[in-house]
């Protein structure tokens, strides 16, 4: 049965040894950020800061719910040692169903519970944290769902994006001008100078967090995507101010409108790529016009940085599924798509069943087509596990030639600004670069000169293979 | 003295004088890090200032400049933000005004 909400989650995260209870007292400014960081960074658990300073007994937050491979085999209902390979195929299988949204009365939505209107909210009550010292604010949107709707189609978008509190019932934030958010708002609001409702939400159930951070195409609702996941419907209660439709059992839905005309500063922000990196005072201002809220709510919080966290985690889940589609469709002869959480969707990995420049030439356009946010391609040969980057980089060092295979595509108004080694100038013209590394053999190379692999599976017949394998008990070598 | 917090993208960019800015007040408290739209003169010392009070200055990267300014606040603005569109350069639309 799929969990409703963290709270049900943190209930199998403790029994199986993934989270820890923080009871002492500790500041959401700066000090819940650190240790979120340095507990990511020891591949710790997650973590649920029951006491926080300022703040009412009950108030709390969370850091890392799904940060680690094994937290989210355990949001899938798989076992927690399942490998990444099993993970993707199962997140894939999943996602091909979807299953719409099951519609609430406020009565069965806990999100409901606590409701602040107009003059009476105030962000300042809850515990928003200042994760990491020099942000240019709290960002209280971080693990989050922020949902918006293209009023002609109905469509609703989920997506991830940031937002720090400004004043008490103003909040500002960065959607890229590439993201969905924007697309909508461009699309159905500016030309027509109207303000475009917008919900935040914290602490839905965890796989509506990682929907979030999926590129699912425009039109298509995250929601049905979250019910093929879970395996049944999520349950969503409409908005009090507006007419989106949020996850009934969320801690926190902050509800307001983005405003057209409007602005105010965001940032900076430490953010996925794991570098805090001069995009600010380029966003979006949403003036809040209700919060509604559990009791004794829960602020759901990344301290993002460098990897791997729940950003990288499921960013790396969501985009490889979404990618692998992509090239399919495109006829590219794939195999899989590997994306590794180290390198924060700036680098990807794909394994091709014919390699050489046409193929790496189609992948590369593909990836530079339209919105950029990739900008290293490593494409392999099918006797190369993708999810083994121990093979792929032995297959980069020693297939891919530095004269002929790397190909480069520029391009100008689709980078991804907050990558860290563009300069101001290509951040404010969304100018960038992509580069694949041709790491296959030659397809036109005769099958005599491809060198064999000495690897034990490669070099030797299969009869030794066999022998060796059914007499390594008697060699007494303990492996 | 009360500390207040601003963001530029260079410190060069910082000068002194009357300016309108966003400032982040550092009061401890649930409160802290409420922006506050003001129009106040900022000096790197205080002599000569009504009532100043301490302005950290931050770059674009989030690096704090080592030595503190000062600012007298002589309006704080009732608008909480600035006209402008969505992914326009706030620091820009606000030197427009001033302009």
């Amino acid at each position: 049965m799929a969990f409703n909400s963290h709270r049900d989650f943190f209930q199998v995260l403790e029994r199986e040894g993934e989270l820890a209870r923080v009871k002492k007292e500790v500041d959401w400014d700066g000090e819940v950020g650190a240790i979120g960081r340095k507990t990511y960074e020891s591949q710790g658990p997650a973590i649920l800061f029951e006491k926080i300073k300022d703040y009412p007994e009950g108030y709390m937050i969370s850091n890392g719910t799904t940060g680690t491979w094994s937290r989210v085999a355990l949001s899938l209902g798989m076992p927690r040692r399942a490998t990444v390979r099993q993970i993707y195929k199962e997140y894939e299988t999943r996602v091909a169903e979807k299953i719409p949204p099951r519609l609430v009365g406020k009565g069965d939505a806990p999100c409901k519970e606590n409701i602040m209107l107009g003059d009476d909210v105030n962000l300042y009550e809850f515990p928003m944290p200042l994760i990491h010292e020099g942000d240019g604010g709290r960002y209280v949107g971080t693990w989050d769902i922020v949902i918006n709707e293209d009023p002609e189609t109905r469509w609703q978008n989920w997506g991830m994006y940031r937002f720090m509190a400004h004043t008490k019932n103003w909040l500002t934030g960065w959607p890229q001008t590439t993201s969905q958010f924007a697309f909508i708002m461009n699309r159905s609001y500016l030309p027509y100078n109207k303000p475009m409702p917008v919900a935040i939400v914290l602490g839905a159930d965890p796989l509506s967090h990682i929907i979030a951070t999926a590129g699912i195409k425009p039109f298509e609702n995250e929601s049905f995507y979250v019910g093929g996941l879970r395996g049944e419907p999520v349950d969503l209660v409409k908005c009090e101010t507006s007419n989106l439709l949020v996850p009934a059992h969320a801690e926190i839905v902050i509800e307001g409108e983005a405003m057209p005309d409007q602005i105010a500063p965001d940032g900076p922000f430490g953010e996925y790529p794991g570098y805090r990196s001069g995009t600010m005072c380029a966003g979006v201002a949403v003036r809040v016009k209700a919060i509604t809220y559990r009791s004794k709510p829960l602020v759901t919080m990344i301290a993002l940085g460098t990897p791997p966290d729940d950003s990288s985690i499921a960013a790396s889940l969501t985009a490889a599924v979404a990618m692998k589609e992509g090239l399919l469709r495109h006829n590219v002869p794939i195999t899989d798509v590997y994306v590794p959480p180290e390198g924060v969707t700036h680098l990807i990995v794909i394994g091709v069943t014919k390699g050489g420049t046409e193929t790496t030439r189609k992948i590369l356009d593909f990836f530079t087509r339209r919105r950029v946010m990739t900008n290293k391609h490593i494409v392999v040969d099918a006797d190369v596990d993708v999810f083994n980057m121990a093979e792929v980089l032995h297959c980069f060092a020693t297939r891919c030639h530095p004269g002929r295979g790397i190909l480069y595509e520029w391009y100008e108004g689709r980078s991804n600004s907050l990558t860290p080694f563009y300069n101001p100038e290509e951040r404010k013209k969304l100018k960038g670069c992509s580069v694949a590394f041709d790491s296959t053999w030659p397809p036109e190379w005769e099958k005599e000169i491809v060198p064999i692999k000495a690897s034990f599976n490669t070099i030797f017949t299969k009869e030794m293979i066999e022998k060796v394998n059914s007499n390594w008990e008697s060699y007494g070598i303990k492996l | 003295m009360k500390e207040w917090q601003t963001f530029v993208r260079r410190f060069s960019d910082m000068t002194e004088g009357k300016r309108e800015l966003f400032i982040k007040d550092l009061t401890p408290g649930t409160a802290k890090y409420d922006t506050k739209h003001v129009i106040a003169v900022v000096a790197r010392s205080a002599t000569g200032l009504t009532d100043p009070n301490i302005l950290w200055i931050r770059g674009e990267s989030g690096e704090k400049a080592v030595e503190p300014w000062y600012i007298a606040i002589e309006q704080v603005m009732k608008e909480d933000c600035v006209p402008g569109k969505p992914w326009e350069d706030v620091l820009d639309a606000v030197a427009k005004r001033a302009k």
